[in-house]
């Protein structure tokens, strides 16, 4: 492999897409309109989010009664298990740092004198103490902070009718992540790789097909280049293509949508070019299939449409049916969304994202492989 | 001298299959160093395909080739050939200069080279006024042109022309045979594939291609002296006829 010839190929591939202000023009408002158009509110039913139950409520027991009422009991028994995947924890601050790790989504806390003090003060206004639910959490998904918050005022609800009684309760929100943040800060970080996916694997898959029909292909591979340059070459234009699409992108998002940028955006910068790289391969891979452009098209459904459904851009990976799930970690925009998220939202640095970052070399290891292998394949 | 030193192509029953359908069957040829040799036959009769597996794009299914010493497809023969494919070969989106400029990149032209190349080149198909031109905007004629400069920027030794001559007009026609024996003086050695029967007299021989067959080969006076013919298209029907009804007794 010889570094001169695959920059031959980059250079080429830039001065292609330079020459072509429309196709230029198109990568780069095509996804300012995309951001704009798709900006509003999507909202699937979340489900089967993690949360951990703290409750250290000691329950209340009147005076001249033997009996003790423990109403966190109820209200947790109330809570919607479909909703919530329920986990009790004794130790707050292990249940925060599992928060804080990303394998839960909140903890919901019941203080000790929770049934204590709501039912005095529901019996006496004056009492000076109010009974309160402390949910601590990651509020940078407002998917899953809507569905947790209105889970456990839910519950309440239900366990005040239940009990006819109407204690002063309070629940009170404490972020871990995602302070103040909207639906566009947790959209932003999804769009960001959905675009870069959809445009460099539609360009490559469209300008591939283009390389087979009018022999371009043919006679780079009648030269010394060989087919891991050709697709090493294309992988170079389109990474730093992804950048570029990336940080136009992020400053539309932050200087216009005032979107929240907590950590280092390189980072961000490096799940998109590396998924970038992905999508060029699986757009060689994708021609090997299409003989003419109009064939290429017939691709598309199948480019977006998992993408679309299964990579947690629109809603979080907790609003797709369980059964559906695992095959969400079969597309690779899953893995830099959810790595763009962590950066942006978060703060999250590489020692976090890395698992990330990792699914997204393998599988872009993978998909140069087997674009390489393709071109080899043609030969036979 | 050996075989190898004289034969610039030597194949050795060489055979592409695709699925059931043969392209190429049984191909014995051989081609001298510094002549031009045409193949000529109709559409189908395997000529791409022979010229593909020849450059190494597309491997044989049966059989041995060597190309300028070089087992195919293993061996380094890339900056040694010239390939000029059917379809022009050159990217539409991008001006003339740059294609010139990719292709000599690859085989790693100096700069300076590079553009005293290019410009002789471009002299030469007549294309020096359109350096600048963006290639979607030439006629297809001048696609031809350039894909020729192109595939010639590297100074081959070995020439794989797939219809070189299609859609350019008859002036420039006869001046691209010029060029050719001017390369061939030069001890460059043209595989050339034709549609032109009258183009072909000016090849050193031709080979007449029939359904993947090598049907016959030699000088064009000497097919036409043989069938007693008086043009290579009639020469052409005959043999392959005969060709026929020797397959239908057999």
């Amino acid at each position: 492999m010889k570094f001169f010839r695959i920059m031959a190929i980059s250079r080429r591939v830039f001065r292609d897409l330079a020459n072509d202000k429309r196709s230029l023009a198109m990568l780069f408002i095509a996804p300012i309109f995309a951001m704009c158009v798709f900006g509003v509110a999507f909202s699937g039913d979340v489900e089967g989010v993690n949360v951990i139950i703290v409750n250290q409520d000691q329950g209340f027991t009147p005076p001249f009664s033997g009996e003790t009422t423990y109403l966190s009991k109820e209200i947790i028994n109330n809570l919607n298990t479909t909703i919530l995947n329920i986990q009790n924890m004794n130790n707050i601050d292990e249940a925060r740092l599992i928060v804080e790790k990303g394998q839960a989504s909140a903890v919901i806390i019941f203080p000790e004198d929770f049934s204590k003090n709501a039912i005095l003060k529901s019996q006496n206004q004056s009492y000076p103490s109010n009974s309160e639910i402390i949910i601590e959490g990651d509020d940078s998904i407002t998917n899953i902070k809507n569905a947790i918050s209105k889970s456990v005022n839910q519950a309440l609800s239900d366990t005040l009718i239940e009990n006819g009684v109407t204690p002063a309760i309070k629940v009170t929100s404490d972020p871990i992540y995602g302070e103040d943040a909207d639906f566009i800060d947790f959209f932003v970080p999804g769009i960001l790789a959905f675009v870069v996916y959809l445009l460099t694997t539609i360009i490559t898959l469209i300008t591939f097909v283009g390389e087979r029909s009018n022999g371009t292909l043919e006679r780079v591979m009648a030269s010394p280049v060989t087919e891991g340059e050709v697709v090493t070459g294309y992988a170079i234009t389109f990474g730093t293509m992804g950048v570029i699409q990336v940080a136009l992108l992020l400053s539309i998002a932050i200087l216009v949508f005032n979107v929240m940028v907590v950590g280092n955006v390189l980072l961000a910068f490096l799940a998109v070019a590396i998924l970038a790289i992905t999508c060029q391969a699986l757009g060689i891979l994708l021609s090997s299939l299409a003989k003419r452009p109009e064939q290429a098209i017939q691709f598309l459904p199948f480019v977006i449409l998992p993408a679309f459904l299964l990579s947690g851009v629109f809603w979080p990976l907790q609003a797709i049916p369980e059964w559906l799930r695992p095959f969400s970690y079969l597309v690779p925009p899953t893995y830099a969304v959810d790595a763009c998220r962590a950066v942006m939202l978060k703060g999250w640095g590489i020692d976090k994202i890395w698992p990330d970052i990792l699914a997204l070399v393998i599988f872009a290891l993978f998909f140069l492989i087997l674009a390489v292998w393709t071109l080899k394949r043609g030969k036979k | 001298m050996t075989l190898e030193n004289e034969y610039a192509i030597i194949t050795h029953h060489i055979t592409k299959k695709f699925k059931d359908f043969i392209a190429v069957k049984d191909l014995n040829l051989k081609v001298k160093k510094g002549e031009i040799y045409g193949l000529l036959g109709p559409n189908g009769a395997g000529k791409t395909t022979i010229i593909k597996m020849l450059a190494s794009i597309s491997n044989p299914t049966h059989g041995e080739a060597r190309v300028l010493g070089e087992k195919i497809p293993d061996g380094d023969i890339a900056s040694k050939i010239g390939y000029m494919p059917q379809e022009t070969g050159v990217y539409l989106g991008l001006t003339v200069d740059q294609n010139m400029k990719f292709y000599g990149r690859i085989f790693n032209i100096e700069k300076e080279e590079m553009e005293k190349r290019e410009d002789e080149l471009l002299k030469f198909v007549d294309l020096e006024d359109w350096k600048n031109e963006m290639v979607e905007n030439l006629s297809g004629g001048m696609k031809h042109r350039l894909s020729l400069a192109c595939t010639l920027i590297h100074k081959p030794e070995l020439l794989f022309l797939d219809e070189p001559t299609v859609g350019v007009d008859p002036e420039l026609r006869i001046s691209f045979w010029k060029y050719f024996n001017q390369l061939r003086e030069n001890g460059v050695t043209i595989l050339i594939t034709t549609h032109y029967m009258d183009e072909a007299r000016h090849c050193d021989r031709i080979g007449f291609m029939q359904k993947g067959t090598l049907i016959a080969e030699d000088a064009p006076s000497k097919l036409l002296q043989d069938t007693g013919k008086d043009s290579l298209e009639d020469a052409f029907l005959e043999i392959a006829q005969k060709d026929d009804r020797k397959k239908v007794v057999t």
